[in-house]
């Protein structure tokens, strides 16, 4: 296969040479308008060249092959032809003299030679098409607006005598990050006279079928220079793309690449948050949190503020599932929720499916949000390093081999224990609180078929308290994967991962009940992924197998005095296996359908201790009847079935599409929480010959228009879910070191639906967005037991039902140094119970509360505002240093986390909780080297 | 089968869930006071009016007056007093086959027949019909257990300094009290304390009822297990705080406290009602809901019925305090006085006004009263009793 390298003028030429653009530009429309073709055979210029510099060398050219070469004056300074041992052809000169720089030349169908800077496009058509150019473009290529806006000179792909065959053909290729060459995913990729586009996968891959012809493709990804190539289409061909990161930071705001894209994608309900979308907004404490950026998604909430986990589409928090590297992340917060665990240096986007999730994943039925993390920089060695009130972090990236082997690692901790020093209490004064995480991740790209990549994760939580009880715990996570590139359209990625959360509280203030408690949950995954492209098929197929290991409770004495009996529940094993199938086909211009499905079982093994309970009875201790002993290995409960996923696209005209879809979903793993919140004891449970799956069915449709030429996106989704086998709990129940839990817990059945309206402007100097979401979370008990009841078995809403949630966002961009944001978050109030009757009990008053939920805590609104500010543009700079200001609950309104009631003299009273009391300033600052 | 001695090793209570409650609840509010958090008071706005049947009754082994109490639960947030419930027929039943009726002694409280006390490793049920003024319903406990109870080893107390002397600050003292108790047959394994308080009281003035005893009651929910000890051995359970803004321990001080064997039923009953009531309003607080007890409404089972059906033996021990406590604020200091002179009485003078000190005329000068508004400045009796009680040792 013979390479030809066309190059290509910049789309956006490097800040300060937009004058000569411009005269380019009129060159270059000139030029292809006009459609004489030309042999480009191996052109000789005649006479001695040595020692020629660049331009007299070019003076040379145009003489004696009278063609034109543009250029500008400062990129060829320096360069000389010395030590050539070449011939006098055309393009070996060139190749010879460019070599090294950042300069590269494309030949147009005229013979003329136009440099370029910074950019490139690598052509590899289906046979060689060195000697192209005797076929004309096709009809497409008469189209008049193309010259205004594109100023790119043609890449020719495929075989020219193919040209006047019948069809469509398939065109496809991998977009890569120029700087970093990494590949990038979630590129769109668009072809606006067809008003038709894909989007590249995690491989950077990407395939279109397109008639031949001439056509514009748009290559566009937030945080990256939009570029533009043009094409004439012949045959079957690659067209590979690498895209420049924006180097100034602040500029990453301004690139926004979302708005075709919601047009293409089969999902409803999947959305992707770059890094720097979420950069930019407005900080609670001075630290970019994705878990933040993720509750300004229509149809994510919270219980509060400070709450670990998030709510999506009237989900519990335990059935999202966090990956981090492709592995689970057990616990996603620090400091008892206030900070996200993940690193947003590692970050290079994030994708939420809250509905439409693809078979590749499955274990938990509301969402899944998958962290993609950045790769270190191949070409050179970066860092960046920032401090803010309560944290500090450095990250560090490089190659170890240029272009094959690079690093990446980033360093997050706190310092605020200077805070507690602040109190005059003394339980506090004596209080520390810790945290920090660490990232690590190693790309090695074997050769190139083959890629490995290591990446680990650690994070630490602790407390100490009154210098008397101390509490931590500890994610741990390691990833190892393979991807495998059989050819240009089937690639296989396999994994292996290991995932460890832990926490240890321990007491020993009182010597006769010194203690130490300990919860671990380990899982270890393998997982095979094959991804093929064919024709209008994109195929996704794998299998998945987890171990689970819980050690749901270990309660030890810590020293001699103590009389605490050890004691350990049993230890939980289970497997959970998957396969799963799934395939894109693009059926016609106007209708594209994904069809798929995942098996999943899940088998819990002994050996295990099961209690047998009268079923005339709600299980208690006191209605056991019998003890079934499962010895090691022995399948215990055993669950699975198929998940159909389903979607269809319909593209009602070129400005909106119509999609619908389905999906089941089983979640084996259930996170035991009886509070409003996740809290940081709350332990995870396996399901095993008692408790069942949890299983989720959703359907749901949207509705999406682009507005304002394509500047604005609208959309409009609906869903219905019904959920099976919530995890709930009998009144008031002790969760810790507690024994068959299953008496302890009730099954709920749940439904949720809604409705999500969104506006959104990605780009320009004014950005917003707008979301309305309506949405109702109901569950109900079952009608069996009277200790399970609740509210009488009627419908009742969840605890993280808030049926109206309103988000604004606001982006200025001022200038490039000079940016500013706002957001603005409205929403119902969250459900609570009420105490409505008092009565006596020993001596004491005790509290009656109202059915559960039956009231709701004030409505919630909030305003932030941040101003970013980066000190200095140049990109060859040694620290780009970057300020954020920003404020937090401007409007200093006292919203209320909670209500709660206490006993005065025998009289109850009400209360009610705000977290944040007043607007919370912040001032963050961190330079990039 | 599943032996008693399996569940019960089963069932262990650990007692380090209030600790981790306390410890997450301390974290927050950390973080609350940076983040400028704030808690301000509020009235629910309720639309329901649930008034419920409230059972507080408990027997036990001693040979002693035992009761039931029946009453209407009360509107939220509302300071009045309790709603006995009048006119009920209560009786209680054994496993043996024993029926004993309770006459209604006083309104709403019903006493068993005097011949009755309860044995251990009996069974024994509740049942309650309600009047035609309370809709005709009938309530029944489940069968009830009563467990043995050891007595309690010891009760002690600790000095507590709240406040060192320092400079022109007076020390201030505060006192803890204890108690240990061990079960050799390790039988009872969850225990109930509750206790009564006594102590002198002595006014400032020379009236006539100077000198009275006071008597209170334990007002909270103390409950401990040994499940998750090897033996039934508690050391150091706390019993109550007295501070320095009582007159408790002014002069004489006596408590008696009071050991109830508990099942295990009532045990998680009243752990999960005190963990229920001890919210703070944090972010880890448990949700609210309703806990069962051990009573039904027969005619009815949507119908709910508050309160529980206790059944334990009982034992007690009783200390006396009389140590040197510093700061302790002497609340009749703060009384207030008028002083009048001669013989001339205003009318009505003594219905609101009580003299605490009488100086007749002498040698010229006139007749000197002091009087003072509030009875209980010039009468002692009006917080507690001139009658010494029973076992209080000297004076």
């Amino acid at each position: 296969m013979t390479q030809l390298v066309i190059k290509n003028n910049s789309l956006k030429p490097p800040v300060k040479v937009s004058h000569t653009r411009s005269k380019i530009l009129i060159i270059i429309v000139f030029v292809f308008l006009s459609f004489q073709s030309f042999a480009q055979g191996d052109r000789v210029v005649s006479g001695d060249i040595s020692n020629m510099t660049f331009k007299e060398f070019a003076s040379a050219a145009e003489a004696s092959l009278k063609i034109k070469i543009y250029f500008r004056d400062e990129w060829v300074e320096g360069l000389k032809i010395v030590d050539y041992k070449g011939s006098n052809s055309l393009n070996q000169v060139l190749d010879f003299l460019l070599k090294g720089t950042a300069l590269f030349y494309n030949v147009n169908k005229h013979g003329d030679v136009v440099l370029t800077k910074d950019y490139n496009v690598r052509i590899q058509g289906a046979k060689a098409a060195k000697e192209t150019g005797l076929a004309p473009p096709s009809d497409y290529a008469v189209t008049g607006d193309n010259g205004k806006s594109e100023g790119n000179a043609p890449v020719e792909i495929g075989n020219p005598s193919e040209k006047f065959m019948p069809g469509d053909v398939l065109l496809t290729g991998y977009i890569k990050d120029r700087d970093t060459k990494e590949p990038v995913a979630g590129v769109t990729v668009f072809n606006q006279k067809l008003m038709k586009g894909a989007v590249s996968n995690d491989h950077g891959y990407y395939s279109m079928s397109v008639p031949r012809g001439f056509h514009v493709l748009r290559f566009s990804f937030i945080g990256m220079k939009e570029k533009s190539v043009s094409i004439n289409l012949y045959g079957q061909g690659e067209l590979n793309v690498e895209l420049n990161s924006v180097l100034i930071p602040l500029k990453e705001t301004v690139v926004s690449a979302q708005r075709s894209k919601t047009l293409q994608r089969f999902e409803v309900g999947v959305e992707k948050i770059t890094m720097s979308s979420f950069r930019l907004m407005p900080t609670s404490m001075g630290e970019t949190d994705i878990i933040k950026s993720v509750l300004l998604i229509p149809g994510v909430s919270s219980v509060g503020e400070g709450a670990s986990g998030f709510n999506v589409r009237g989900g519990a928090a335990d059935q999202n599932l966090i990956l981090l590297y492709g592995a689970p992340l057990y616990n996603s917060s620090h400091f008892f929720g206030f900070f996200s665990a993940v690193n947003s240096d590692i970050i290079r986007d994030a994708t939420l499916y809250k509905g439409g999730i693809p078979p590749r994943y499955g274990g938990r039925i509301s969402s899944v949000l998958d962290i993609g993390s950045r790769e270190g920089n191949r070409n050179e060695f970066a860092g960046n390093a920032g401090i803010s009130p309560v944290t500090t972090h450095l990250t560090i990236e490089g190659p170890i081999i240029k272009d094959t082997l690079t690093y990446l690692l980033a360093a997050r901790t706190t310092y605020s224990n200077w805070i507690f020093k602040l109190f005059s209490n003394p339980a506090l004064k004596n209080s520390k609180a810790n945290f920090y995480d660490l990232n690590g991740k190693i790309v090695w790209d074997l050769n190139k078929k083959n890629k490995i990549d290591l990446s680990v994760y650690t994070s630490h939580d602790n407390f100490r308290l009154n210098s008397d009880t101390t509490y931590s715990y500890n994610n741990n996570l390691a990833a190892f994967k393979w991807r495998h590139y059989f050819n240009n359209s089937f690639f296989l990625s396999t994994s292996v991962n290991n995932s460890r959360y832990d926490y240890e509280v321990s007491s020993s203030k009182n010597k006769l009940e010194a203690f130490n408690l300990q919860h671990v949950m380990n899982s270890t995954a393998f997982k095979s992924d094959f991804n093929l492209f064919h024709g209008r098929h994109e195929i996704n197929f794998g299998l998945e197998i987890i171990r689970y290991s819980v050690l749901p409770g270990k309660y030890l004495p810590v020293s001699d005095s103590s009389l605490i009996a050890p004691r350990s529940i049993e230890r939980e094993r289970a497997f959970e296996g998957a396969i799963y199938a799934d395939d894109k086909i693009v059926i016609s211009d106007l209708l594209s359908v994904e069809f798929g499905v995942r098996l999943s079982s899940f088998l819990s093994l002994g050996p295990q201790q099961v209690l047998a309970y009268n079923p005339a009875y709600s299980k208690s201790l006191s209605t056991v009847i019998d003890t079934m002993n499962f010895t090691r290995g022995e399948v215990t409960g055993k669950y699975g079935g198929p998940e159909f996923r389903i979607s269809l696209n319909f593209k009602l005209s070129d400005r909106n599409s119509f999609k619908v879809n389905y999906s089941r979903t089983r979640q084996y793993i259930h996170l035991l929480s009886n509070t409003a919140s996740i809290s940081p004891t709350d332990t995870w449970k396996l399901s095993d010959y008692y408790l069942k799956p949890q299983i989720g069915d959703q359907i749901g449709a949207g509705f999406y228009e682009m507005l304002m030429q394509n500047r604005v996106e609208a959309s409009a989704e609906i869903y219905y879910k019904r959920i099976r086998n919530l995890v709930d709990f009998k009144g008031g129940t002790d969760l810790v070191m507690e024994d068959n839990i299953e008496k302890d817990i009730v099954n709920l059945n749940g439904r949720a639906y809604g409705v999500e309206l969104a506006l959104k402007k990605t780009e320009g100097k004014i950005q917003y967005s707008f979301s309305y979401t309506y949405s109702r979370t109901l569950v109900k008990s079952p009608v069996t037991f009277s200790e399970e009841i609740i509210n009488s078995g009627k419908w009742f809403p969840a605890n993280f039902d808030k049926p109206h949630d309103l988000i604004a966002t606001f982006n200025y961009i001022y200038s490039r140094r000079v940016s500013l944001s706002a957001d603005y978050t409205w929403s119902t109030g969250r459900p609570v119970t009420y105490p409505v009757a008092t009565y006596p009990l020993y001596d004491g008053l005790l509290v009656h509360y109202s059915d559960r939920n039956r009231y709701r805590i004030p409505d919630y609104s909030r305003f932030d505002i941040a101003v970013k500010v980066s000190g200095n543009l140049k990109s060859r700079r040694i620290a780009h240093p970057n300020w954020t200001f920003s404020i937090y609950n401007l409007l200093g309104r006292q919203n209320v986390y909670s209500v709660y009631f206490t006993k005065e003299q025998n009289v109850f009273k009400g209360y009610r909780l705000s977290i944040f009391g007043r607007a919370i300033p912040s001032v963050t600052f961190s330079f990039d080297f | 089968m599943i032996s008693e001695k399996e569940i019960e090793m089963m069932k262990v209570k650990s007692p380090v869930f209030l600790k981790i409650q306390w410890l997450t609840k301390l974290a927050l509010i950390a973080m609350l006071f940076v983040a400028g958090s704030c808690v301000t008071e509020f009235i629910p706005q309720i639309e329901e009016n649930a008034e419920l049947v409230v059972v507080e009754g408990q027997i036990t082994d001693r040979q002693e007056i035992q009761t039931i109490k029946l009453s209407k639960s009360l509107p939220f947030g509302e300071r009045s007093t309790a709603k006995p419930l009048s006119g009920c027929n209560v009786t209680v039943t054994d496993d043996l086959g024993g029926k004993f009726i309770l006459s209604e002694t006083e309104i709403g409280t019903y006493t068993l027949p005097p011949s009755f006390h309860g044995s251990v490793g009996r069974f024994y049920t509740l049942h309650i019909k309600t009047g035609q003024s309370n809709r005709n319903l009938s309530y029944e406990s489940y069968p009830v257990e009563m467990k043995p109870v050891p007595e309690i080893d010891s009760i002690y107390y600790e000095k507590v300094v709240v406040q060192e002397k320092f400079e022109d600050f007076f020390g201030i003292d505060g006192c803890k009290i204890f108690l240990n108790t061990y079960d050799p047959g390790n039988i009872c394994r969850y225990y109930r304390w509750d206790f009564s308080e006594t102590w002198v009281l002595r006014l400032l003035w020379p009236v006539d009822n100077i000198k009275c005893w006071v008597s209170d009651r334990s007002h909270d929910i103390i409950v401990k297990s040994t499940a998750a000890f090897d033996d039934s051995r508690i050391v150091g359970q706390p019993v109550t705080y007295i501070s320095n803004e009582t007159d408790r321990l002014s002069r004489k001080y006596s408590i008696e406290v009071n050991q109830y064997s508990l099942n295990e039923d009532e045990f998680s009953y009243l752990e999960k009602i005190k963990n229920l009531n001890a919210g703070v309003g944090g972010l880890y607080d448990k949700i609210p809901a309703s806990i069962p007890n051990n009573l039904i409404c027969i005619d009815n089972p949507n119908e709910k019925v508050l309160g529980f059906f206790s059944v334990s033996a009982k034992s007690s021990r009783r200390i006396f305090i009389e140590g040197d406590f510093r700061g302790i604020i002497d609340r009749y200091n703060k009384c207030p006085v008028d002083t009048i002179y001669g013989d001339y009485d205003p009318p009505d003078l003594y219905l609101t006004m009580w003299p605490i000190l009488d100086h007749p005329q002498t040698f010229g000068a006139p007749r000197t009263r002091i009087l003072t508004d509030d009875k209980g400045c010039a009468d002692c009796t009006v917080r507690g009793t001139k009658v010494k009680p029973g076992f209080w040792i000297g004076e």
